[in-house]
């Protein structure tokens, strides 16, 4: 580095010693001129008249520092910075002494030679190295005036000159030492956009040294990738245009393959189109930044992507960050969970959820556990859940974070799927049952039929036989007469008469019951007939009414069942499924009607089945006589899992099944009831719709069953 | 007289059907399976083949398939518990003239096998 500091240019104040050796022949004057000022020395003589006369001419202040020896002198001029040195009117041997006292060169130095010295004495002071000399004469005040004009000009401006360069040069090394170590590779362009000089960091960074690079333009100065991926050519536009504010950033990959990311600015640097490029390497404040940002974004897409609810817990068990599916499952606003305690929302019967309560005591680390949470409204519903400690540094647990999902739907498509699994292998069983049923009925029945033409063939051929027996007369043959009392006496002990008719009766109830046989056996086919995946177009009547007639087996001890069908369109549907809805509800409606007769009341109920064409649509009512549904409970009746049957008795799944149904059809299912009443269930599908969703889980196979 | 062959696996079946048509005027032939079948349609003079369709062995799509190919003039009937398991396509190809359910109806199978008959 420099050391050297700039000197300062010469003060406004002039500052002049003057030498004088009093001699005791010439009185000393005090009489000083306009703007001289005297310093006192410590020394009693003072500057000669005509001397401060010709020095208050200069024209500036002037200060006059008097000295009365040589020493005294030197001293001075060593010490203060003179613009003048005067030696007025010294001997000759003080003159060389002064002189030969190895003065430090600075001030010009005048020698003012006494009038009456020799000739040589003003050679002799110029040999010495005096400046000027100037003899006293008739004009001495205006020749030292304008003398000591003269060489405190000159002086001033060697001094000036000096100490200008004293600070270009200082200025140079600076620049010099900043270009050369300086962490920034620095190219000066000329107009032409030439490379003219590099620095040795440009030389270090890009691999150039500085002669290769010199009179290269600079798109072959630097890496290719660099200039496109920072457009750097943008930073140069042609002479007379302005230079972008601003930086760039432009990345390179070296042959090491390591890639580096320059902040890059351009810089005007004079009129001759000269330009500074300056690349600030930037490759780690870059990619730390980059890294940050990229977590940042990951942590934000992770949180915001999974489709799951995170919420983290502080060790005060109070959330401190919960995402929309939290808030949504919980029930309020996401920005509304912060800094609440968890158990508000987030209880299992109130407590904290085990899972969380473990991970915040013991930093146990629980996964995909399942578990039924009470929301804050009451509702409890059932949620897979995870929790893992959140930890400091120091490994001490602060706080979990807590991962759950809401399982109601998926419980509920599992039941769906288990019910129709269910509903499927009973079908197939009803099925199976119902052919081997039809091969025994079908000749039982044909055969009864049969019989009851026989019985027609025989009773003529008996009314044959008693118009022959009467036709016997009294004096017949006693052979005849013997087998006409046998005759009698057999058709009297076997009752013939109240045979032939009991034959009748029996033959006509088994065809009555065969009949009911094959109706069973065709309802059973029709309720097991699967609809497979497709959507097919079904009879709705017959859908009830084979379910109902199923249903009513077991039932109809208790209940009386009105039907009031009314010719319906056919309805493009799954009928394997709404006959399961109507099972569910004409079960429901038994049960209900059970209920009621378990709590005393003496009649039996009656289920009515009601079927119209309205509105566009399908309306299917079923109404009970049972127990009907509590107030409180008719808003909740078609949520998964909300049941009033005992403990083991329902899953309280079907009613919710049969509205997932129902919703699936593009239709509505409502409930009415008064309590004591009977409970009214409407269920309303509409013709047209959108397709249904056929790519459900649902149902058996599409083959049909095969006999 | 026309001869009338009944097919079927069940003898309760072909007895109550044989009981059924025996004043129809028909010579009634009984067969308790498929192959049984083959060889009296194979002697010839069946005019009219009524067949069961779920039978061990062969079933009675496949039986009358092969009695249209060795007999196409006989006329062919299926009877069956679960007409569902027999596509419409299925009995056009083979030239099934009549699908009678079962059980059936007395009446009703008399009238279809005296339409086929003449």
């Amino acid at each position: 580095m420099v050391g050297a500091h700039p000197v300062e240019t010469g003060p406004a104040l002039v500052r002049i010693t003057v030498l004088q050796v009093p001699g005791a022949d010439e009185p000393v004057f005090s009489s000083v001129a306009q703007g001289v000022r005297h310093e006192d020395s410590g020394h009693t003589n003072l500057t000669r008249a005509d001397t401060a006369l010709a020095l208050g001419q200069i024209g500036a202040q002037v200060e006059i520092l008097p000295a009365c020896d040589v020493q005294q002198c030197v001293e001075l001029a060593g010490r203060f910075e003179m613009d003048l040195v005067i030696l007025d009117r010294c001997d000759p041997a003080t003159v060389t002494a002064f002189f030969e006292c190895g003065v430090p060169p600075g001030a010009p130095v005048v020698v003012v030679i006494p009038a009456e010295a020799s000739e040589s004495a003003a050679l002799d002071a110029f040999r010495h190295g005096a400046a000027d000399c100037v003899r006293v004469g008739h004009d001495y005040s205006e020749v030292l005036a304008l003398v000591a004009m003269e060489q405190i000009r000159r002086w001033r401006q060697i001094r000036d000159r000096d100490a200008a360069q004293t600070k270009i040069h200082w200025l140079e090394s600076l620049n010099e030492a900043i270009v050369s170590e300086i962490p920034v590779a620095l190219a000066v362009l000329d107009d032409a956009r030439s490379v003219v000089e590099v620095n040795p960091e440009f030389q270090r960074a890009f691999g150039l040294s500085s002669e290769h690079v010199r009179g290269v333009h600079v798109q072959s100065a630097l890496p290719k990738d660099l200039i496109e991926s920072g457009n750097l050519l943008q930073l140069l536009p042609p002479p007379g245009l302005a230079l972008p504010e601003g930086s760039r950033l432009a990345r390179m990959v070296d042959a090491q393959g390591r890639g580096s990311v320059f902040d890059v600015r351009s810089q005007r640097l004079d009129g001759e189109g000269h330009i500074l490029l300056a690349l600030s390497n930037v490759t780690q404040t870059e990619s730390l930044s980059r890294r940050l940002g990229e977590l940042e974004r990951f942590n934000e897409f992770v949180v915001r992507s999974i489709n799951s609810a995170l919420m983290v817990v502080d060790r005060e068990a109070k959330i401190t960050f919960a995402n929309p599916p939290a808030g949504r499952i919980l029930g309020c606003p996401e920005g509304g969970l912060r800094g609440q305690r968890v158990e508000e929302y987030f209880s299992s019967a109130g407590e904290l959820p085990s899972p969380l309560a473990r991970a915040l005591e013991d930093g146990t680390d629980s996964k995909g556990g399942e578990m039924m949470l009470s929301l804050a409204d009451g509702t409890v519903i059932p949620i897979g859940i995870s929790c893992s400690p959140l930890r400091e540094e120091s490994w001490d647990v602060q706080g979990a974070v807590v991962i759950f999902q809401d399982l109601s739907e998926i419980k509920e498509l599992q039941r769906q799927v288990l019910q129709q699994e269910k509903m499927a292998s009973i079908g197939q069983l009803a099925a199976g049952i119902a052919h081997e049923i039809n091969n025994p009925v079908g000749f039982i029945h044909a055969n009864l039929a049969q019989m009851r033409e026989y019985l027609d063939d025989l009773s003529e051929y008996l009314d044959a036989v008693g118009d022959l027996q009467r036709a016997i007369p009294p004096g017949a043959a006693p052979e005849i007469q013997q087998a006409a009392s046998a005759l009698e006496e057999t058709a009297g002990r076997i009752e013939v008469d109240y045979l032939r008719k009991d034959f009748a009766s029996a033959l006509r109830e088994s065809l009555e019951g065969s009949e009911r046989i094959r109706h069973i056996v065709s309802d059973l086919r029709d309720f097991s007939h699967q609809g497979g995946l497709a959507t097919t177009l079904a009879d709705v009547n017959q859908c009830v009414d084979s379910t109902a007639n199923i249903v009513w087996t077991m039932m109809k001890h208790s209940v009386e069942l009105k039907k009031d069908y009314q010719v319906l369109p056919e309805l493009r549907c799954h009928p394997m499924q709404l006959k399961q809805v109507f099972m569910n509800l004409l079960v429901n409606a038994y049960q209900a009607i059970e209920e009621s007769i378990e709590e005393g009341s003496d009649e039996g109920g009656v289920i009515e089945i009601s079927t119209r064409h309205r509105g566009g649509g399908i309306e299917v009512a079923i109404r009970d006589t049972g127990a009907g549904i509590a107030e409180e409970n008719l808003p909740r009746i078609f949520d998964p899992f909300f049941t009033t049957k005992e403990v083991g008795a329902g899953t309280g799944l079907g009613l919710s099944t049969s509205y997932g149904i129902v919703k699936k059809h593009g239709g509505e299912m409502t409930a009415t009831s008064e309590p004591g009443g009977g409970a009214r269930f409407e269920i309303f599908l509409p013709l047209e719709r959108e397709p249904l969703r056929e790519a459900s889980p649902i149902d058996g196979s599409d083959e049909p069953i095969t006999e | 007289m026309m001869n009338l062959l009944i097919v079927d696996d069940d003898a309760g079946i072909l007895s109550a059907l044989k009981r059924s048509l025996r004043r129809e005027g028909w010579n009634i032939l009984l067969a308790d399976s498929a192959r049984e079948a083959l060889r009296i349609v194979d002697k010839g003079a069946v005019d009219l083949v009524l067949s069961d369709h779920k039978m061990p062995g062969m079933t009675g799509t496949e039986l009358l398939a092969e009695v249209a190919r060795r007999r196409p003039e006989t006329v062919r009937l299926l009877i069956t518990g679960w007409a569902e398991a027999v596509s419409k396509q299925e009995l056009k190809e083979i030239g099934i003239e009549a699908l009678i359910p079962k059980p059936w109806d007395d009446a009703e199978l008399k009238a279809v096998l005296h339409q086929h008959l003449g």
